[in-house]
């Protein structure tokens, strides 16, 4: 064989082996191995910390069985603890760590129960102005078992 | 040139073989050998489900506890105007005007700040990803950092994200924002690490009024299913192909 034929297929072996060591280098090991992109970054993304533990996860039989069974049998029962007392994750991992009190401010009830045009008709609302001379909702109702008149 | 068909057979297979073996070498040497099996297909098999959501909009009050929910579970920028899920008021005027708004995304709530008489009709819409079967943000990430998992759930590899914003301009819905503190694309992943272990996702979980709804398609008893067999539903903007996963209930024709 001519030698510069030699020249030109050595060069053309070094650019391949050279990008075969190059994106052997680049490309994340698990890239490819479900489609194409990283299929341990579908780990990464299961392992991040969960923050609201749930309801049920505060009805527990040493913690507050009571008022949890009392919600349960509540027209409130479809507003689950953490909805209004916030996440409860580390709470629920290590009881010494309190979490931050509920907000009882009429503002906050209102952000469900003051009236507003757009909310369904049906669904219980009062007039913020007439309703309650200004006092903390509940002053009145309980908020895990509230009663209606 | 020289060269007989024989010759040139022999240096093309020579060539052949030896940039094979060339591989096999460097490859041996560099890769640290296939990549460990995830542990996504241990307790959980992403082939077994298919997620979907179903929003009822006749059902919204507007309260914003899934916008904070969220904010709060997926450590989303809390004072920043981003957004993973959003509540959207939708105000037809007597005249024919509508009004769309969505102050704070819904989490300080909404004040009426027109009087009822002059309202057609007033009602809530909540946002989210809607999780596409055909996903054009997917097709437009350069680096192949954002992708469709075989559950049905749209996520970002925040690790390989360049953060070009390409796939934030290629959502039709809006659905993706900036993440400032990470520097990539953010977007909604059903709350990907609660829906593997069971749990629901943390708006679902919020919402006091069970105007969202979310389960496995798979399931013909889900709580997803029972609703797509019996409502009538709708997908925002059907017309673009995109297939979204999240079906609305009681969808007003002014709602994109």
């Amino acid at each position: 064989m001519q030698p510069h034929l030699k020249r030109v297929i050595f060069l053309l072996g070094v650019v391949i082996v050279g990008f075969i060591f190059i994106r052997s280098m680049v490309v994340p090991a698990s890239y490819g191995q479900y489609g194409a992109y990283r299929a341990d970054s579908v780990n990464e993304l299961r392992n991040f910390t969960v923050e609201y533990a749930g309801s049920k996860s505060c009805g527990d039989e040493n913690c507050h069985k009571t008022l949890y069974s009392i919600w349960a049998d509540s027209r409130h029962k479809t507003v689950n603890c953490e909805t209004c007392h916030g996440p409860s994750g580390n709470h629920v991992n290590n009881v010494r760590v309190m979490p931050s009190p509920a907000n009882d401010s009429r503002e906050f009830c209102g952000k469900c129960h003051f009236e507003r045009v757009a909310r369904p008709s049906s669904f219980p609302q009062i007039d913020p102005e007439s309703h309650g001379e200004n006092l903390k909702c509940a002053y009145c109702h309980n908020p895990h078992k509230p009663w209606f008149v | 040139m020289n060269i007989s068909r024989r010759e040139f057979t022999k240096i093309g297979c020579r060539v052949i073989i030896g940039a094979a073996a060339g591989t096999a070498i460097v490859e041996s040497i560099v890769s640290n050998g296939i990549a460990a099996e995830p542990s996504s297909t241990g307790d959980y098999d992403w082939n077994e489900h298919y997620w979907g959501y179903v929003i009822d909009t006749r059902k919204c009050i507007g309260c914003g506890r899934c916008a904070n929910a969220c904010k709060l579970e997926n450590d989303v920028p809390f004072d920043e105007p981003v957004y993973r899920t959003w509540v959207e008021r939708y105000r037809v005027l007597k005249e024919g005007e509508v009004k769309i708004d969505s102050p704070n995304g819904s989490i300080d709530g909404f004040t009426d700040d027109i009087p009822a008489e002059e309202l057609k009709k007033a009602f809530y819409v909540p946002k989210i990803c809607n999780h596409c079967e055909n996903p054009p943000c997917v097709q437009v990430c350069p680096v192949g950092a954002t992708y469709a998992t075989n559950d049905g759930v749209v996520l970002v590899d925040y690790d390989y994200c360049i953060g070009c914003r390409y796939c934030i301009q290629g959502c039709p819905y809006g659905a993706r924002y900036f993440n400032s503190k990470k520097g990539t694309a953010d977007k909604c992943t059903w709350c990907y690490h609660r829906i593997t272990k069971g749990l629901l996702p943390a708006c679902v979980q919020a919402c006091p009024v069970g105007a969202r709804v979310f389960g496995d398609m798979k399931d013909p008893d889900s709580d997803v299913n029972k609703i797509l067999d019996k409502e009538r539903i709708n997908v925002l903007k059907p017309d673009l192909g995109t297939k979204p996963k999240v079906y609305y209930v009681g969808l007003d024709r002014e709602v994109k």
